[in-house]
């Protein structure tokens, strides 16, 4: 063995307990380099696998493609597979939803859709159909039974009146959970039956396709493809369906690289950092040793090559034992997301199911490679100044060297009376430096955290839910445009005769746990600027209850609820923008206002522009003020009823609100806790994902503390000791280390919080303009920096009294005693 | 309760024994002793002899296997261990060796570092007086680093003289000295002994400077056997 080697590995030995910190933060730090990438790829590869596993394979549809077009379409040279389908119709059952669907082989191919028995039909009369919809018939069968279908099918636009048909069961689909409990159904039907309903010239199909691969194409790529082969046909953006799901699963995302290498140079970051700072901490007090190799005669270089090697030496027992421990903590955590994020639907029971046999390997071998080269790299990193640093100490200082502060000033005004407070002061002034070092490679992970908790905490289900529905329950008229079966569904029918009365009105307000009930009108418009005459918008009357709502999301011009009542102005949601960019304030619309069978000409001025949640405009972008949209109408043309109960959730208020509901069988309801249900559910993973990202952050800056803490206490050992021998008691040891623990603590809360608090706004301010997790509101994380504070003094003042306690494991004179 | 108050200091059969069997070491070995106060005692033995943790037993810096130590009629090892570092502070003064200043105080802080762990109000006067006694006037804002070994030395008996405590302990204190300081400081220590009163035992090997106390206890393998 080298010498240089020997004195490194002796080194290492002799300097157990600073090498075992040290080696415990290289452990830590390659566990977590180690970590995160895998559970990030892992949960990736999970979803996407599920993603493949349930998702359709198609990359695109087209929608309304005729027979010739779908003919040249399958030809063009970019498209590698295609199928057909064809939306005929609906059963016509009362509560049930099932749907008549044909499709070709290649499509039911891409669909990924299977038969649990029998076949695909072929004759006229041959249908697919599953146990589900058996049941909501009534009727009872076998393969080569018949049914008999009462259904509409779409022609000109609309569902025809009504049919019925004895049909012959060719095979039978499996029900799936989520088509059982929302009695949602598909059945399949024959081509030659498709044929026979619509005639030639209406019958359209969405044509499936997949695009060939060509190299290595990105998401991107392929969207451009689908996009321009739709040009070369003279196919609309609004019927073309990317399958974003599924090439996101199956091909690079360009957004996705950066991403992640943002991620892992945040993390490198972190980890250099504090490998860096425990290294610049621990090293400095070993500076009379290498000073004593020099004086025997030991060169610069050797010097540096000891130093390095012993990193080398502690580094390599320490990262195998952290990639090994990584492997089982990523699976724990990967395992541990999927019971976290509670969804009791298809999806997640596959993504458990892929996880817990294996399907999906968690870690792979360049992951082991990254973790290990990049940890090797921060070790190296943060030897670099060590190894200078003991390389250019002079023999001579080094020797006499008492303590291990350098350049000390040899005078210094001091304190005329000396309390503990003081000499606590005296010892973290003395060592600005290493302070410094801690305090700012704390911070740093704190801004970071602050940051992404702000977006998190925007990213509130109760607001979004909040947002896209107003009170906690909304009633409103089944409307159904085009069904020849159901005339009076049309709006306009509907208000001749809307269910939605004072009665009704009444009736809910009675209902216990009922504050008030809002009712918001709709009157149907068109005309100029809207393009063609069947483009229909809406004016939405908003009661006076949300004057204050509508004045405050005012985003440019100005209007009072007063100016709204007038019936000549109105104010127009942001998103109309998206649709009609020329829309501008003081513009006069010349609208033709429906109201039942009359229709007549109004010219309305745009007197501002506003941003507004989907609840208050219920998708009705023209804002007025109800007593002004009412004056317009003849008839009664309340659309919604908002219920604004006590309770966000109240069971027996929902039931009693369903019966209603039912009993009228012209109404439906939406509730807030649906709507706050799904955006949890969907938020959940995210948000998992980010707090355990930021949660292993906060542990490798943790470390930080944890080391200057007790290295603080090691350097000082014999001053400590020397301390209790004049006089100073256990209690104020104890105290003297909280409050050195205090300064740091408060120095990096300060720093993260307040930076963080800043940096965090205009990060809100880009997610909201990018429409993140659906943020609309800044919400201070006043959660996340409580947490970030009784976390990290529970920690400080956990570890004064385990620093405390194993000061005193040594006696007093063993303390006094310590460096001789 | 030791009653006689000319005794400021009284060992009654102090044990301190250290590992086992063969290897077990009576560092200190069933000893008893009386020291009278404002007087100067040397402690001398050879190397091993038990001296050094004897006067850690004394200064209740180390906790005895069996036996007592009075100082001012209180059994120190009665008391539990922050009512122990109190009564160090307040009553006991220490010299070490190797100083043992704090490297991040200057020399006045050192000085006062005993007064203020013990919330004493401080007498500026006074405190100036014993630092103009030990002649480091200038040095009150100088740091320990840039001090010469007798400059560190006498802050160390300045800031056992600070809290004018009832006894002062010596541990070889001119052990790292030349001895042209040698001299000097054991001058000083005695002088200031005198001058302020107080009772001073100190351990070291050196016979000369054991010529200057005013009473010598000879210790060997733990025991006292000449005093």
């Amino acid at each position: 063995m080298k010498m240089t080697t020997r004195v490194a590995f002796d080194n290492m030995k002799y300097g157990k307990s600073k090498n075992i910190l040290i080696g415990i933060a290289i452990f830590l730090t390659t566990m977590l380099l180690f970590i995160v990438p895998t559970v990030g790829k892992g949960f990736i590869d999970l979803q996407f696998t599920a993603t493949n596993e349930l998702y359709p394979s198609w990359h695109a549809l087209y929608r309304n493609v005729d027979s010739d077009a779908a003919r040249q379409l399958a030809a063009h040279h970019d498209i590698s597979r295609y199928g057909l389908r064809s939306d005929a119709g609906y059963f016509n059952l009362k509560d049930a939803r099932i749907s008549m669907i044909y499709m070709d082989k290649e499509g039911m191919d891409l669909y990924k859709i299977n038969l649990a028995e029998g076949q695909y039909p072929g004759e006229k009369d041959e249908i697919v159909i599953s146990p589900g919809i058996l049941h909501e018939l009534g009727q009872e069968g076998g393969i080569g039974d018949t049914i008999t279908v009462p259904y509409q099918i779409f022609r000109g636009g609309e569902l025809d009146l009504t049919q019925e048909k004895k049909f012959r069961i060719s095979g039978f689909l499996e029900d799936n959970d989520a088509g059982l409990e929302q009695r949602s159904y598909t059945a399949l039907i024959s081509e030659a039956f498709l044929k026979e309903e619509i005639p030639g010239e209406e019958l359209s199909y969405r044509f499936l396709l997949q695009i060939k691969d060509t190299g290595d194409p990105t998401t991107d790529d392929l969207e451009i493809k689908i996009s321009n082969i739709a040009k070369q046909f003279g196919i609309s953006e609004n019927d073309i369906n990317i399958n974003s799901d599924y090439l996101m699963a199956n091909y690079v995302d360009p957004a996705t690289l950066p991403a992640i290498v943002i991620i892992m140079v945040i993390i490198m970051l972190a980890g250099a950092i504090t490998v860096y700072s425990i290294y610049y901490v621990s090293m400095s007090q070993r500076i009379q040793e290498f000073g004593k190799l020099k004086a025997i005669g030991a060169t610069r270089r050797q010097i540096r090559q000891i130093v390095l090697r012993e990193g080398l030496c502690i580094a390599a027992l320490a990262i195998p034992a952290g990639l090994l421990t990584g492997t089982p903590v990523s699976k724990a955590i990967l395992k541990a997301f999927t019971v976290f994020a509670n969804r009791d639907d298809k999806y997640m029971s596959v993504l458990t199911e892929l996880l817990e046999t294996g399907k999906v390997s968690i870690g792979c071998w360049w992951i082991y490679l990254l973790a290990a080269i990049v940890t090797l790299g921060t070790v190296y990193f943060s030897l670099i100044r060590p190894m200078h640093v003991a390389a250019k100490v002079s023999e001579v200082e080094a020797m006499r060297m008492q303590d291990t502060v350098k350049n000390r000033k040899s005078c210094r005004k001091g304190y005329e009376y000396l309390s503990v407070s003081r000499l606590t002061w005296r010892n973290l002034t003395q060592n600005k430096r290493k302070c410094l070092i801690t305090i700012l490679s704390m911070s740093a992970t704190g801004i970071f955290l602050m940051v992404v908790a702000t977006v998190m905490s925007c990213a509130n289900p109760k607001e979004s839910a909040g947002s896209s529905i107003v009170g906690q329950y909304e009633i409103s008229p089944v409307i159904e445009e085009n069904n020849k079966e159901h005339p009076e569904r049309k709006w306009t029918e509907i208000q001749k005769n809307n269910p939605m009365d004072e009665t009704l009105k009444s009736q809910i307000e009675e209902l216990p746990g009922v504050d008030r009930v809002d009712a918001f009108t709709n009157i149907q418009v068109t005309g100029e600027p809207f393009d063609e005459a069947n483009d229909v918008n809406f004016i939405n009357g908003i009661p006076e209850e949300y004057a204050r709502e509508l004045e405050k999301g005012v985003t440019r011009g100005e209007a009072t609820y007063e100016d709204l009542k007038s019936g000549d102005k109105v104010i127009i949601d942001r998103a109309l923008l998206h649709w009609y960019p020329d829309l501008d304030i003081g513009q006069k619309l010349s609208l033709t206002i429906h109201d039942g069978n009359r229709s007549y000409n109004k010219k309305i001025e745009i007197a501002a522009i506003g941003t507004y949640g989907s609840g208050l405009t219920n998708y009705a972008y023209l804002l007025m003020a109800k007593e002004a949209a009412d004056s317009l109408c003849e008839n009664n043309s309340s659309l919604f009823y908002h219920v604004i109960a006590d309770q966000d959730y109240d069971p027996a208020l929902e039931k009693s609100l369903r019966d209603i509901v039912k009993t009228s069988g012209r109404l439906e309801m939406r509730t807030w806790k649906e709507q706050y249900d799904q955006y949890k559910s969907s938020m959940a993973i995210t948000s998992g994902a980010c707090y355990a990202f930021l949660g292993v952050l906060a542990v490798i800056s943790i470390l930080n503390l944890i080391n200057t803490m007790i290295n603080s206490v090691h350097v000082r050992k014999k001053e400590l000791g020397m301390m209790q021998a004049i006089g100073m008691s256990d209690s104020q040891l104890m105290k003297m280390l909280q409050m050195e623990g205090l300064f740091y603590t408060l120095g990096t809360l300060v720093i993260s919080i307040g930076l963080g608090s800043l940096a965090g706004y205009p990060v809100f301010l880009y997610a909201k303009k990018d429409g993140l997790f659906e943020i609309t509101t800044y919400h201070y994380p006043l959660t996340a920096a409580i947490v970030i504070s009784v976390v990290l003094l529970l920690i400080q003042v956990l570890l004064a009294v385990g620093l405390s306690r194993s000061v005193r494991k040594n006696s007093l004179i063993e303390r006094i005693r310590f460096s001789e | 309760m030791k009653t006689d108050s000319s005794k400021i200091l009284v060992l009654e059969d102090l044990v301190k024994y250290y590992g086992s069997g063969e290897s077990l070491v009576r560092a200190v070995d069933h000893t008893s002793l009386e020291i009278e106060r404002g007087k100067f005692t040397a402690i001398v033995g050879r190397s091993g002899s038990g001296k050094s943790t004897l006067l850690h037993l004394i200064g209740g810096l180390d906790r005895p296997d069996g036996g007592k130590v009075w100082i001012e009629g209180k059994d120190i090892f009665s008391l539990k261990d922050d009512r122990l570092a109190e009564f160090r502070r307040k009553k006991i003064g220490f010299i070490f060796q190797d100083f043992n200043l704090i490297p991040s105080l200057n020399v006045w802080e050192n000085i006062v570092l005993p007064l203020g762990l013990d919330n004493r109000k401080l007498k500026k006067q006074d405190i100036k007086e014993v630092i103009s006694r030990i002649g480091l006037t200038d040095k009150e804002e100088t740091m320990p680093n840039a001090l010469s070994g007798g400059q560190k030395q006498r802050t160390a008996i300045a800031r056992a003289l600070a809290t004018r405590p009832a006894i002062i302990l010596a541990d070889e204190p001119t052990g790292n000295l030349d001895s042209q300081t040698e001299l000097e400081v054991m001058s000083l220590m005695k002088s200031c002994v005198t001058d302020f009163g107080q009772t001073l035992v100190m351990i070291t090997h050196d016979e000369m400077i054991a010529q200057m106390a005013d009473r010598v206890i000879e210790v060997a393998d733990g025991k006292v056997v000449n005093c």
